[in-house]
């Protein structure tokens, strides 16, 4: 079976300005993917070619096995799209908005299936009669995601998709991201600088620099292998560290920093002998990953 | 389907424009079938023929220009109606580029909306929609004369009028397909539309110089209003066929070079 998405030295050049170069990569069916990276690194220009709105200057992407640009009306029937800037017709009612958008589909969209969105991101019908120029950035948003989801499609591409949006809609898109997961049946290709969102919902991240995928790892991974950070508390001065601890430990006077890769169970062991007052964990944070990656510092993972 | 909605979308959004320049066009039909009549009613036209020199009647387009008939024309031909007709289609057909610049085009496009219904959908806008203009000016300049000057003045046969209504929307399709061409290309709608209108102009004074000025004639060819002489045809002088045939075939050719353009370019 295809991967959901596929890109083989996908380069773009917008005259002189390199936007892609070489850029390869698969998107397993059902998986939900991070795409990362900072401004201007090609994201947009990605999932731009991936909707054939842009031509790549060379290389090709697929989506379901399918080229984006010879089969691009076959790719878009299979694809909801949520735009990082939320474009609107400014005199349409949000109900109007979504009649005149499932008008472009290629399937009719299930009523039952559009209730329960707007039940879900609390959409209400006076919110579906008021005109879209008069609504919050949040509420426009929603709009957003619920134009992207209301075909359910098997690919969603999802550009910003919580931009705006406050801490309740934040759980129901996450919950709406879950319960699709769940079904196994969309992939779900997710660009955000909310890293702990990404975190949270994704499978897989893939961060891009500068036109180029610069490392591509699933959070489980990303977990095992980032090094921990723990502070350990003592009841008075802190001990020397144990044999199989010392290269870890920096010893402060009244406790230890460590920094720990792997299963945290051996220094639990290792710490069990010492009068421990507390253990301070620091928990895993993709964004120190994230942003060693971003700031191409020598000896980031590029 | 697609494209249905699609032309839905964009008249909802121009309804403004075609409703209240229809109304504006319509509107002037009649006022000038009104002033015909008073100056049928005073006896007027005859004086104004005696005022004016033979060469400066030849100019504006024989005797028909002191006339009922002339004034009840007037309003297929006066510049500001030529220009605002030529004004309108260029916006109408300017809307691929002002999608582009407002984001709207990644939700359309990125449905499976294939791009050539962009353009088909903005070609029968801006073709539609004058010609939806230009045809309620007509009815509008008909019914005036039949119902408000009951034996006023020499009505002109309707069918010479009707031809010149088809040349100048066939000149006004000229612009608006010059304009989606353009639009095909640009992503911004000011632009598009700004450029192709004060090319309308340029254009426009260019024929109106090369009448009274020789050696401007060759460079005339390359207006559209060259194309257009209303007078002549309503005496009857000659048969614009050509002309119509001319432009339209101009503007058919502009618009598959949109769809060219608009098939091949980032969006």
């Amino acid at each position: 079976m295809p991967d959901a998405i596929r890109a083989e030295s996908l380069t773009k050049y917008y005259g002189p300005v390199v936007a892609l170069e070489s850029l390869n990569l698969a998107v397993a069916r059902g998986e939900v993917y991070g795409f990362l990276g900072p401004n201007g690194s090609g994201k947009t220009t990605t999932i731009r070619i991936l909707l054939d709105l842009v031509r790549a200057t060379s290389g090709l992407a697929f989506v379901d096995g399918l080229d984006c640009r010879a089969a691009s009306l076959q790719v878009r029937e299979r694809v909801g799209y949520l735009p990082a800037e939320m474009p609107i017709y400014r005199e349409l009612t949000g109900d109007g908005y979504l009649r005149f958008l499932s008008a472009l589909q290629a399937g009719p969209v299930d009523a039952s299936f559009l209730r329960k969105l707007l039940l879900r991101f609390d959409v209400s019908d006076v919110d579906l009669r008021r005109r879209l120029d008069h609504l919050s950035h949040g509420m426009k948003r929603k709009f957003g995601i619920i134009q992207a989801l209301m075909g359910r499609p098997p690919l969603l591409i999802l550009d910003e998709p919580t931009s705006g949006l406050d801490p309740l809609m934040i759980e129901a898109f996450a919950e709406t991201v879950h319960g699709l997961k769940i079904e196994g049946r969309t992939t779900i290709f997710l660009s955000s600088h909310v890293l702990s969102e990404v975190e949270r919902l994704c499978d897989r991240v893939g961060i891009v620099r500068r036109g180029r995928l610069v490392r591509e790892t699933s959070i489980a991974d990303l977990r095992r292998e980032t090094p921990r950070r723990l502070r350990v508390f003592f009841d008075g001065p802190a001990p020397e560290p144990p044999v199989s601890l010392a290269a870890a430990v920096r010893r402060q006077s009244k406790h230890w920093d460590l920094e720990w890769q792997g299963p945290l169970g051996g220094v639990l062991e290792a710490i069990r002998e010492f009068p421990v007052a507390d253990v301070e964990i620091e928990p895993f944070k993709l964004e120190d990953y994230v942003l060693t990656v971003y700031s191409d510092r020598p000896g980031s993972p590029a | 389907m697609i494209l249905t909605a699609l032309l839905g979308r964009s008249l909802a959004r121009h309804r403004t424009l075609l409703v209240a320049l229809t109304g504006l066009l319509a509107g002037f039909q009649v006022v000038l079938v009104l002033i015909a009549r008073n100056l049928q009613r005073q006896g007027l036209y005859s004086q104004m023929a005696a005022l004016m020199p033979p060469f400066i009647q030849e100019a504006l387009g024989g005797a028909l220009v002191a006339s009922f008939g002339g004034t009840v024309a007037l309003g297929f031909f006066h510049p500001i109606v030529m220009l605002s007709l030529s004004c309108a289609a260029i916006y109408l057909a300017s809307e691929p580029a002002g999608e582009v610049e407002d984001g709207l085009v990644d939700l359309v496009v990125a449905r499976p909306v294939p791009r050539h219904l962009i353009v088909a959908r903005s070609a029968i806008v801006f073709a539609g929609g004058t010609a939806l203009i230009v045809a309620v000016m007509f009815v509008a300049n008909r019914g005036a004369v039949r119902w408000l000057t009951p034996g006023s003045g020499t009505a002109l046969p309707p069918e010479r009028l009707a031809m010149v209504a088809t040349n100048l929307l066939a000149v006004v399709w000229c612009f608006g397909a010059a304009s989606l061409a353009v639009a095909a290309r640009l992503r911004r709608r000011a632009a598009t539309a700004g450029t192709i209108a004060l090319a309308a102009v340029f254009l426009y004074l260019l024929q109106f110089a090369a009448a009274a000025w020789n050696p401007l004639r060759p460079f005339a060819r390359f207006s559209p209003f060259h194309y257009y002489e209303a007078m002549r045809t309503l005496m009857g002088a000659v048969a614009p066929a050509r002309d119509i045939a001319l432009l339209i075939s101009v503007a058919g050719v502009l618009i598959a070079v949109a769809y060219a353009s608009y098939t091949h370019r980032d969006l």
